[in-house]
């Protein structure tokens, strides 16, 4: 970076909100670090390109901490060169930042439980990623979804249009397949118990899973809807640090809920979305909501021990490993529902290790699958994950995570590993007993 | 004893400790001024996960090397920082208990177990300047006050070792040095990386709630690592 005292506007503005972002537990994690050097072999970059420090949490940290020192820090203000403290001064200083925040770290917070001193590497990170994006540098592809999200109201940039039509096909062949005319998906019905939330890639790339789930709903008779607006459950917010995006994001989909008075909110597989709605919505968005949320792993779960559905294991009949996503292990707490959901509907599960909380990443998280400018770095760091995949000797890996459907597929075409990659809703829909359809049955 | 000797472990002493207090009170201050983030969400994860229990478990952590990867795995690390710490608590114990209760260094069983602790935590502190120069990771992450804090402590270290019998029969200079290198701590540690221990708190207590909050803390499963 350069030392030159003029400052570029965008620069300026940079440090002027630099100021704003900051907070207690923020500033707390921007002091504590040691440089112990601990975190640095939890990170899978690290780990994929062994002798390139450019690569350690800590170091990664350390392009955010400078700033801090120099502008915040009563030492780095005075002696800067003792505390290696550094402003930002140009627009090219700004960029060679965003190669370290966005291309380097994918936000999956390993480190920051690795941390001794409980540095929260991942939040400040997010908080630099959203200083960039105010002044308008980010990857191409993080600016495009999110101009999506903003204008269209999904980040896929899906229209209403193509949105309802792939539900009304969905339910068609769902009627079909079920042979019941009242089944399919209820559109905007007012007062239900379940207003179910999706990611824009199911309407896209993946319509199986709306289908899968439509189907757990239909046999577990739950009363439930779909919204014809503000249906997408992901934020890219969360990838893009922008508070703002991430609060109206949020806000639209419980307004939405609110509008039908939903009781509940259930989201779909995916790890970011389960985040950004369940767990840092309200908090971006500075509203408290009056209905439940839940991830649609705890509500198949629950209609599985309730009896309301019932479940033929030996219908899924390959050996199966489960992929954390970081956001529900590492940020939600979301890890043993899966596990015990995925024993009832396989008979062949193999544990990946390390696992839950520890898991690495898909490296396909923290909108890295949007920025086709670090393809090449994340795939080549993405051994780490083929090595753990390999290891568990199965055949399908299941995830409840979007993202990590196309983090996983990418990198076991990359590895040849032959890996088939699955959610849970597509086992438990495909192990769900149909009264006509009975084979077997679980006591 | 000298009238240097004196000074430094009285008079300068003081001085230096209400330095450091009036420092660290307004570095506190400066912390506290931040606005603490709030999360309005419900709870997730498991019953047994919860805001407190996930500060107290944050905040155990240390002394639970099992409990993160980091530790788990680095075992001669985890005991190096261990020595090292207690190193530093027995050396600040010296620094009070030479002026002010000299009678238990009369002890020759209490001098012996200082001097082991003491003279641990030196060597370990030699290792840790050799673990900082030779890898190539925390080179990168190195500035300045990481080799200076580190060197410090170790030649403090060494100090403090040679003034455990607190003795003057060869001459009072380790115990004057050990005093004015004591009373340099007290007014630089706060402007150092060493001042983390009053961040230590902060930093775990804010990663405690928020991942307690979120059902990830306590943790239950240490899973086996077999890359």
């Amino acid at each position: 970076m350069s030392d030159s005292p003029a400052r570029s506007q965008k620069a300026q503005k940079v440090l002027e909100r630099f100021a704003k972002k900051l907070n207690r537990q923020m500033v707390g994690s921007l002091l504590a670090c040691v440089h112990c050097g601990m975190c640095t072999d939890a990170c899978h970059y690290v780990l994929a390109n062994p002798g390139d420090p450019t690569f350690a949490p800590a170091y990664k940290a350390d392009q955010v901490r400078r700033i801090f020192k120099r502008h915040f820090d009563w030492t780095g203000r005075v002696f800067p060169w003792w505390v290696k403290a550094k402003s930002v001064y140009s627009d090219d200083d700004l960029e060679q930042l965003k190669d370290i925040i966005f291309g380097k770290c994918t936000n999956c917070r390993r480190c920051s439980i690795n941390c001794p001193m409980g540095v929260d590497f991942a939040t400040f990170n997010r908080m630099a990623r959203g200083l960039l994006v105010s002044v308008g540098v980010m990857p191409e592809g993080v600016a495009v979804a999110s101009k999506d999200q903003w204008e269209l109201g999904n980040q896929m940039g899906v229209l209403r249009e193509d949105y309802l039509e792939t539900l009304d096909w969905v339910s068609e062949e769902l009627r079909q397949e079920l042979g019941d005319p009242n089944a399919g998906i209820p559109i905007d019905v007012m007062n239900c118990d379940v207003v179910y939330a999706i990611n824009p890639r199911e309407i896209k790339y993946d319509p199986r899973t709306i289908a899968d789930a439509a189907k757990i709903f239909h046999l577990a008779g739950e009363n439930w809807t779909m919204p014809s607006e503000g249906w997408d459950m992901t934020n890219f917010g969360l990838f893009s640090g922008d508070d703002d995006l991430g609060g109206a994001v949020a806000r639209r989909l419980y307004d939405k809920v609110e509008e039908l008075r939903g009781k509940k909110l259930v989201i779909s597989e995916c790890g970011h979305g389960y985040r950004s709605t369940r767990c840092e919505g309200q908090n971006w968005g500075g509203v408290d909501v009056d209905f439940e949320m839940e991830s649609s792993v705890i509500t198949m779960l629950c209609y599985i021990k309730e009896g309301r559905i019932r479940i033929d294991p030996f219908k899924n009949n390959k050996s199966y490993t489960y992929h954390d996503s970081c956001n529900n292990a590492r940020s939600c707490g979301l890890f043993e529902e899966p596990r015990e959901l995925l024993q009832i509907v396989c008979n062949d599960f193999r544990e990946m290790y390390p696992n839950r909380a520890e898991n690495y990443c898909c490296t396909g998280g923290g909108g890295a699958m949007s920025m086709s400018e670090y393809s090449a770095q994340r795939l080549k760091s993405a051994k780490i994950k083929a090595d753990q995949l390999k290891a568990t000797g199965a055949k399908v890996v299941v995830t409840s995570c979007h993202n990590c459907v196309d983090g996983l597929t990418d990198l076991i075409r990359y590895y040849k590993l032959g890996m088939e990659v699955m959610q849970l809703v597509n086992l438990v829909a495909n192990a769900a007993i149909v009264k006509e359809k009975v084979t077997a049955a679980l006591p | 004893m000298s009238g240097l000797l004196h000074f430094s472990e009285h008079t300068l002493q003081e001085a230096a400790l209400i330095f450091m207090a009036i420092v660290y009170t307004l570095r506190l201050r400066w912390l506290l001024r931040f606005k603490a983030g709030r999360e309005r969400q419900a709870p997730t994860g498991l019953p047994e996960t919860s805001k407190a229990r996930g500060i107290i478990y944050s905040w155990a952590n240390i002394a639970m090397p099992w409990a993160m990867e980091s530790t788990r795995t680095k075992v001669f690390v985890y005991v190096q920082f261990v020595v090292f710490h207690l190193g530093v608590a027995a050396s600040i114990a010296l620094s009070f208990i030479i002026p002010y209760v000299p009678k238990l260094l009369e002890l020759s069983f209490f001098v012996r177990i200082f001097q082991i602790i003491i003279g641990t935590a030196f060597l370990v502190g030699i290792l840790r300047i050799i673990r900082r120069v030779k890898s190539v990771y925390l080179r990168a992450i190195s500035a300045p006050d990481d080799y200076f804090s580190l060197a410090l402590l170790t030649s403090w270290f060494f100090l403090a070792f040679l003034s455990v019998p607190n003795s003057t029969a060869g001459g009072e200079w380790h115990l004057i040095a050990f005093f004015l290198l004591t009373a340099f701590f007290l007014i630089y540690v706060p402007f150092s990386k060493i001042s983390h221990y009053l961040y230590y708190p902060f930093a775990r207590y804010y990663f405690g709630k928020t991942m307690g909050h979120r059902g990830v803390y306590p943790i239950k499963h240490f899973p086996e690592i077999r890359r």
